[in-house]
């Protein structure tokens, strides 16, 4: 291999790492505020919902799906869980009817993209609508509080310096970790998102992984969904539903390809923290924020151009 | 009458094969210009090369008297030039007229003037005397209406020279006539038409002139009448049988019946096929593309279910349901592309030939990636796979050694029965052998071989049987010790059988 041929593949394969620590290292030089323990430790806290989301829908993705619906499940799921709070005051509880519910909508969504063959980005834009409706008829339309502010604490007492929040979404990298990198279920994933019909015809059990694939997604929505209303003590129907986008622009950035077949976890944990960077680097220069959302832009664009340019070298 | 296409020395590379060698070849104007030979003997891409869809290494192409270059189907269009590919290329959501004139639109600035489309498409149908309904969605069609629809288009663009590839391959026998009075027309007209086709009998019922192709070159260019269905399969045929194949062993007098299929039905590609695979025996169903061979591999595989029909494993009823239950029962697939249906390109040469085999190489769910490893190096060490390591992306390798990679992985769990649709297609000679020695030692072995192949000098170079299929029948089965050439061409080329 030519030398500048493997410079160019350095950049593609860990273009992305490279920039994370560039952005790092100049806002730890440029702006004192950054590089505090507590603004580090803010940060982490900030993103672990979109840790818990990204990693588990990076899953999704590269087994070809594409699930819109993160948002809607992400709102649904905490209206659920108060509704069982106000009867059994459990955090714990909350999140784990969270996360089921999350695995319903996520079987619901795999089953129709499997077995009916649609379009997952369709599939899961009419079933956010349903479920954007369920929430409406859940929660009547209202805000819904947590029965006791004092379970607030599971989501935001330190251990170690950090969050519990944050712990769970070290978990969760962990646990999305292994299942795509040192299981059968994460080859077949990335099997089924790079040539569909080669896996079938090696026995990989297509529908069941695209199933699955979705309903770690769902439940990873509906797990975050839980945990979000526990540190905010509130949760409505009419809730931001911008989580998805954040969320696949993560992922993307992080390299993963949306054409399936492609990407990691550790991509994802470093889009994140790249996209987390830039906010915070952003917010600390008091920059306004119409022109960070501008900048975000553009950055996702270049990120996409870069795994367009990547994909094109891997199959040819 | 005047030349209106002359090549001189035409040649074309697909990676390792010649597809055609220094061709020269003369078309008069307002002829019916016939194009025969076997699969993969050049003339699909001597027919492509005359409308600019493919582009020759070298060569002098001369149209109506002057050189041109042509780099696409639009720019060849422009000098009159145009082609009715295998693949209908429409647009199957708009309406005919719209296909018809699709680029070539009457319009008033932006605004397309539907009126004059209409009034220009009465007039092309009065001229030609091809009437398909106007406004009808293409894609509602039969396919011989979408036929007349490409024709239409090509007459609409006034084309003088039409290549046609196999344009009767999807027509019943009604559609089949219709359009032999039409190309008949479109040569009255002045036009001329290249006509590429695997009906000898068609062949010498339409054509005016045809040429006979073989290995990328030009046997001979004759008026038809000049020609039979004999000599034609003579000339496509002729070259002497080259030694590149191992020693056929014989197989032995008692040797068990491993598969047995009787009356497998899976309409329309096939219909009421039976077929028995032996312990230690290779049989090869061959006959044209689109005989249906594929697809009784693929239902013998469980990917796609019989209508009717049963079919016996070692003695026990088999009907796998998808092909996961296939390989639990001791068979395996190398597919015919191995682009498309066999290799994971994203991947590593480990995970391509571990994928079906994971279950155990771990537990729990678990890949062991040392296990992984051992097995993949083991594979490729046994099938001879070329690679510095096993972990290098699959796309690296040659398209031999990706061939050879597909064989890996088929062969990890010892099946019982091996189904491969062309092995060798596309590698190059070196690796074909590799893959014809392989089969054999495998056979040797008492494995069950049943493939699917169109070059006829593999066939009668290692089967023991031989099956010949014609639009979804197995019409003739041989004994590949003494099967000939033009048996199996007289077979595949069969038009006794064609459906009416």
């Amino acid at each position: 291999m030519k030398p500048s041929r493997r410079i160019v593949n350095l950049l593609g394969e860990y273009g992305i790492v490279w920039a994370t620590i560039v952005l790092f290292l100049l806002l730890a030089v440029t702006t004192p505020a950054f590089r505090s323990g507590t603004n580090l430790s803010n940060v982490l806290d900030q993103n672990a919902i979109v840790l818990i989301v990204a990693v588990f829908a990076t899953i999704t993705l590269i087994a070809g799906g594409f699930d819109i619906s993160l948002s809607a499940t992400f709102i649904l799921a905490p209206l659920v869980a108060i509704r069982v709070a106000e009867h059994v005051q459990s955090g714990l509880l909350m999140l784990l009817v969270g996360a089921a519910v999350g695995c319903v909508i996520g079987l619901v969504n795999g089953l129709i993209v499997s077995k009916a063959q649609i379009n997952s980005f369709i599939v899961t834009l009419a079933t956010s609508l349903v479920i954007f409706g369920i929430a409406y008829l859940v929660s009547d339309g209202s805000i819904l509080r947590l029965p006791d502010s004092t379970m607030r604490a599971l989501a935001t007492t330190k251990v170690l310096g950090i969050t519990t929040s944050t712990w769970i979404a070290i978990v969760c990298i962990g646990i999305a970790s292994v299942l795509l990198h040192r299981t059968r279920f994460g080859r077949y994933v990335f099997a089924v998102g790079g040539n569909q019909e080669a896996a079938r015809l090696a026995g990989v059990p297509v529908d069941r992984v695209i199933a699955f694939a979705f309903i770690l997604g769902g439940m990873a929505a509906g797990l975050a969904g839980s945990l979000n209303a526990i540190r905010t003590l509130t949760a409505q129907a009419s809730d931001d539903f911008s989580l998805v986008f954040t969320v696949i622009a993560a992922i993307v950035v992080g390299g993963t390809s949306i054409a399936g077949g492609y990407g990691a976890i550790w991509r994802t944990v470093v889009g994140v923290f790249f996209i987390a960077f830039l906010g915070n680097g952003f917010n600390l220069n008091g920059i306004d924020p119409v022109v960070q959302r501008i900048v975000q832009g553009l950055v996702i664009l270049f990120a996409l151009g870069i795994e367009a340019y990547g994909r094109r070298r891997r199959t040819t | 009458m005047a030349a209106v296409v002359e090549l001189t020395g035409v040649s074309k590379r697909f990676g390792g094969t010649q597809a055609l060698a220094g061709v020269d070849l003369t078309i008069e104007r307002g002829t019916v210009h016939a194009l025969v030979g076997e699969n993969g003997a050049g003339k699909s891409t001597l027919g492509k090369v005359i409308a600019g869809v493919i582009q020759p290494d070298s060569g002098e192409y001369i149209l109506a008297g002057r050189a041109v270059s042509l780099s696409s189907p639009r720019q060849a269009l422009e000098v009159g030039v145009t082609m009715m590919a295998q693949e209908l290329s429409l647009v199957p959501a708009r309406s005919v007229v719209e296909n018809v004139y699709l680029g070539i639109e009457d319009h008033s600035g932006p605004f397309v003037r539907r009126k004059e489309l209409d009034r220009r498409f009465a007039v092309l149908v009065k001229d030609t005397g091809i009437s398909v309904p106007a406004q009808a969605v293409v894609g509602t069609l039969p396919i011989s209406d979408r036929q007349k629809v490409e024709i239409l288009r090509a007459v609409a663009r006034d084309a003088g020279v039409i290549v046609m590839d196999e344009p009767t391959a999807r027509l019943t026998g009604d559609e089949t006539a219709a359009l032999k009075s039409l190309i008949r027309r479109l040569a009255d007209a002045g036009r001329t038409v290249i006509f590429v086709s695997h009906f000898l009998a068609e062949v010498l019922d339409i054509a005016d002139v045809v040429t006979v192709m073989r290995d990328g070159e030009i046997i001979r260019t004759s008026p038809v009448g000049d020609e039979t269905e004999e000599s034609l399969i003579e000339g496509m045929t002729g070259r002497s049988f080259s030694a590149n194949f191992p020693p056929r062993r014989e197989l032995p007098g008692d040797a068990k019946v491993l598969l047995s299929v009787g009356g497998l039905t899976r309409e329309p590609a096939f219909a009421n096929v039976d077929l028995v695979v032996r312990e230690g025996e290779i049989v090869v169903i061959t006959g044209l593309v689109g005989s249906g061979r594929s697809e009784v591999l693929h239902t013998v595989f469980g990917d796609a279910p019989a209508d009717s029909g049963s079919m016996t494993l070692a003695g026990r009823a088999f009907a796998p349901r998808n092909p996961a239950e296939a390989l639990r029962s001791g068979l395996a697939l190398v597919p015919e592309s191995r682009k498309e249906q066999g290799l994971f390109l994203n991947m590593s040469v480990e995970s391509n030939i571990t994928m079906p085999h994971l279950h155990k190489l771990g537990s729990f769910g678990f890949v062991s990636p040392g296990a992984a490893l051992d097995q993949a190096e083991a594979s490729v060490e046994a099938v001879g796979v070329r690679t510095e390591k096993v972990t290098t992306p699959v796309t690296s390798l040659s398209g031999g050694n990706q061939q050879k990679v597909l064989f890996a992985r088929a062969l990890v769990e010892d099946p019982v029965l091996l189904l491969a649709d062309e092995p060798t297609r596309g590698v190059d000679v070196a690796a074909k052998r590799a893959i014809y020695d392989l089969l054999v030692s495998l056979a040797e072995r008492g494995m069950g071989i049943l493939m699917v192949s169109s070059e006829t000098e593999e066939v009668l170079g290692l089967a023991h049987r031989v099956i010949v299929m014609h639009e979804g029948r197995v019409v003739a089965e041989f004994d590949g010790r003494t099967v000939t050439e033009e048996q199996i061409m007289n077979a595949a080329f069969t038009t006794a059988g064609r459906a009416t």
